[in-house]
């Protein structure tokens, strides 16, 4: 057992080595990426200080036009929307953001499904995984997912888990991929004949299906956009919460209530719901898929809610 | 508690070396009581269900024993038997059975008068209930004593490396090797750390990975077209191997480290070039439980070819059942039942086949696998799918294969799907036809030795999913 306890001590340090070696090129990789996710991410954590942040998953990213905000209201504007991600990850990216810098106007897109009971949208916080060294606030955020995180940290390696792939493919073709604009990144591109029918065929399958509104309702998701709203609100910053165009009609669902209970309690908050906007619903030349408004879409999105925002 | 979990590596060790700290008359209790936490980590009150049957299995063994008249021995038997799988039926058929007889009588315009239960399957009941129930028939057959220690027999139940999904053991071989010292082995604690890690890696960076494109198709499957489903269907024969030999791998494993031997249960299943090669490769201690149990008792291959045919029907039919309360495991398992009977009529036509093609017997081997693989893979479909309606939806959406495939939420994800079966195919391949060759994990040189099990543990990091959840089979 001497001999086993000997070679397992050594074979351990081998492998730590190995990890901070592995781990070290990976992160050299991975805060080297100057466009992409990665790179945008990098940037709304470590960096973002303008003076209006809009919050939200791909559906900010793609919906929000930064240009536009900047415009109209003289003021800096950055999107730290980032793709799949739910509430718990912009309730993350607020409190590393006022730490640094209060915004002067906050906008949240927000969706009523990510409001499912579901632990996907914790464990997908595991991509600030890697700036939870330089910002210790954020472990309590990715420890949702799982209460070993913190200790998971220990490997150079593990904070990188999953994103070789893409962090060496954005660093080989770095000059393909399209600039953001200041996170603001539009689908150009519209719905040929057979998306169109694909995506009516999913919207009438969604309609029948009850699984939307029997669903039950997170409420630690809850609890996050509650948090994300009340630092807002102790901050002094304008706040809106926006739910942008959709496809098809909103079902009524039991979260969307909520949502709406837990906003009328922070009475300087705005809620504004484009979910039902006939102005958008079934317009599918203002889609570039399903989910996603595309360019001219977002743009006139985004000057209608210019309009409707007061600072 | 599953075994790709944080928890479970620190269970792990903890037990491990409790196991060798204390003195051997001790150690029965330790792995005992260290089974009994591994099981309530799930549902505590389920292990009073464990104890009703170790109880029940326990007195039946020793009273079949003492007993010398063949009636009451079989009485006993019965008694054993009916226990075990009246627990089985209740609580994973009842629904089952209770949906079907409402739906009986409402073609006769009466209600049925049985409530429906929402209780929840307790882990791994077939397992155990299987293993417990091989006991008391080898004591019948007059193959095994009778276990006189209550500690031990109830280890032997509950032994928590194949508690929950296998493999099934058989009395013969494990129940001696919990009375014995099993001193420290250098190569025991090694060769099993390897086969935890390799297992740890099919879960991990294979099956985990395969799961989410898998899932994101069959749990949406009438709005993909035929290539996707193609796709995820492979996937899905990929993964389903992976997580249940991931898990094996790790049961035999962990328990090797501690001395124990438990039976092989998987030997690269997809290289079977016939439906009943495949099963002897597949899930083994469950295959040769039904042949042993079922399969012989019924006659075996010592009757005319019709009933041998029956024979495997049945096996087949009883085998789909076993995995769940659900007609698309009795479809999968007489969809098995029918390529295995196919091909034995077949066989004394294709036995020689590169011979009557003047063509080299290799080709026809690749060409044999291949149709195995897609067969099997077929059947997996209502395996997969959560009803027969699901099934029916893939199956028709398949026509409409060679449009452009859904690549996933993240091509990066499929990227690395394709990445995982490259290496499992490759690994599998030189375990199966190289069997002496490029064996990096046993080399003499401890660089090579070395570096190969560190860069499996730094592609498990870099690659491996650490959310992916249950194993498919602890279901079962």
């Amino acid at each position: 057992m001497t001999l086993f306890l000997k070679r397992l001590f050594l074979f351990i340090i081998v492998v730590v080595i190995i990890d901070q070696l592995v781990g070290f090129a990976m992160r050299q990789l991975y805060f080297n990426q100057h466009k992409g996710q990665f790179a945008q991410t990098t940037y709304s954590v470590d960096s973002a200080n303008q003076d209006i942040i809009v919050f939200g998953s791909s559906r900010a990213v793609r919906h929000y036009s930064t240009t536009i905000l900047s415009k109209a209201f003289g003021k800096s504007c950055y999107n730290v929307g980032r793709d799949g991600q739910m509430i718990p990850y912009y309730a993350a990216l607020e409190d590393v953001i006022f730490n640094r810098k209060k915004p002067k106007l906050v906008i949240l897109d927000i969706n009523t499904w990510e409001f499912f009971v579901g632990s996907s949208k914790y464990e997908k916080l595991s991509i600030l995984l890697p700036y939870c060294n330089k910002h210790p606030e954020l472990i309590k955020y990715v420890e949702t997912a799982s209460p070993y995180e913190r200790y998971k940290l220990y490997s150079a390696i593990y904070p990188f888990n999953s994103s070789l792939f893409i962090a060496t493919n954005n660093k080989l073709f770095e000059s393909k991929i399209a600039s953001d604009e200041n996170g603001y990144d539009p689908l150009n591109k519209t719905m040929d004949a057979a998306t169109i029918e694909y995506t009516k065929k999913i919207v009438e399958q969604t309609k029948k299906e009850s699984k939307m509104k029997q669903a039950k309702t997170d409420t630690l998701a809850l609890s996050f956009y509650r948090q994300f709203l009340q630092k807002c609100v102790d901050a002094n910053i304008p706040t809106y919460v926006v739910i942008s165009p959709t496809i098809a009609p909103e079902i009524p669902n039991e979260r969307k209530n909520k949502l709406l209970e837990i906003t009328k309690s922070f009475p300087t908050i705005t809620f504004l719901d484009y979910s039902c906007d006939s102005n958008y619903n079934d317009h599918f030349e203002k889609f570039a898929d399903i989910f996603h408004l595309n360019k001219q879409g977002s743009e006139e999105f985004t000057k209608d809610l210019v309009n409707r925002i007061k600072l | 508690m599953i075994f790709n979990s944080v928890v479970f590596v620190l269970f792990y060790i903890i037990v491990t070396a409790l196991y060798f700290i204390l003195p051997h008359k001790f150690r029965w209790g330790l792995l005992l009581a260290a089974s009994c936490y591994f099981y309530m980590a799930f549902v505590p009150v389920y292990i009073l269900i464990l104890g009703f049957t170790i109880v029940v299995d326990y007195f039946a063994g020793i009273f079949i024993e003492n007993t010398i008249d063949a009636k009451k021995r079989k009485q006993l038997l019965l008694c054993s038997l009916v226990a075990n799988i009246g627990v089985l039926v209740f609580f994973k058929y009842y629904n089952f059975l209770n949906t079907n007889i409402s739906i009986l009588l409402n073609n006769f315009n009466a209600r049925n008068p049985l409530p429906f239960l929402t209780i929840l399957l307790p882990i791994g009941l077939s397992f155990h209930t299987f293993q417990a129930m091989s006991y008391t028939i080898e004591v019948y057959r007059g193959n095994q004593k009778a276990e006189k220690h209550f500690g031990i027999y109830s280890l032997y139940v509950m032994f928590y490396p194949q508690l929950v999904a296998g493999p099934i053991e058989r009395p013969q071989n494990i129940l001696h090797q919990m009375h014995e010292n099993h001193e420290f082995d250098y190569a025991n604690m090694v060769d099993g750390l390897k086969q935890m890690l390799w297992g740890f890696f099919k879960k991990l960076v294979v099956a985990d990975r395969l799961s989410i494109y898998v899932n994101s198709i069959f749990d949406h499957a009438e709005v993909h077209n035929g290539s996707s489903i193609a796709i995820a269907c492979l996937f899905f024969s990929a993964q389903i191997y992976c997580d249940f030999s991931g898990y094996s791998d790790i049961a035999i494993g962990s328990a090797k480290t501690m001395g124990f031997d438990l039976m092989t249960n998987f030997r690269r299943p997809y290289f079977a070039k016939s439906i009943n090669e495949f099963w002897s490769r597949w899930h083994i201690s469950l295959s040769t439980w039904f042949r042993d149990y079922l399969y012989f008792p019924l006659g075996g291959n010592r009757v005319p070819k019709l009933l041998v045919y029956r024979n495997f029907f049945i096996v087949f039919l009883i085998s789909g059942v076993w995995h769940g309360a659900n007609y698309t495991f009795i479809v999968w398992g007489a969809l098995h039942a029918f390529f295995s009977i196919i091909g034995m009529i077949i066989t004394p036509f294709t036995k020689d086949m590169h011979l009557k093609l003047h063509i080299n017997k290799r080709i026809t081997d690749v060409a044999r696998q291949l149709f195995i693989v897609l067969l099997v893979t077929f059947a997996w479909i209502f395996f997969r799918a959560t009803s027969m309606e699901n099934a029916m939806t893939v199956i028709h959406n398949l026509k409409t294969f060679g449009q452009h495939p859904f690549l996933g939420d993240s091509v990066s994800n499929f990227g690395h799907c394709i990445l995982a079966i490259a290496l499992l195919f490759i690994i599998e391949y030189k375990k199966e036809y190289l069997p002496t060759k490029f064996n990096f994990f046993q080399h003499p040189n401890i660089f090579i030795r070395w570096g190969s099990i560190v860069s499996m543990i730094v592609a498990i990091l870099i690659f491996g999913v650490f959310n992916g959840g249950q194993f498919i089979y602890f279901q079962f």
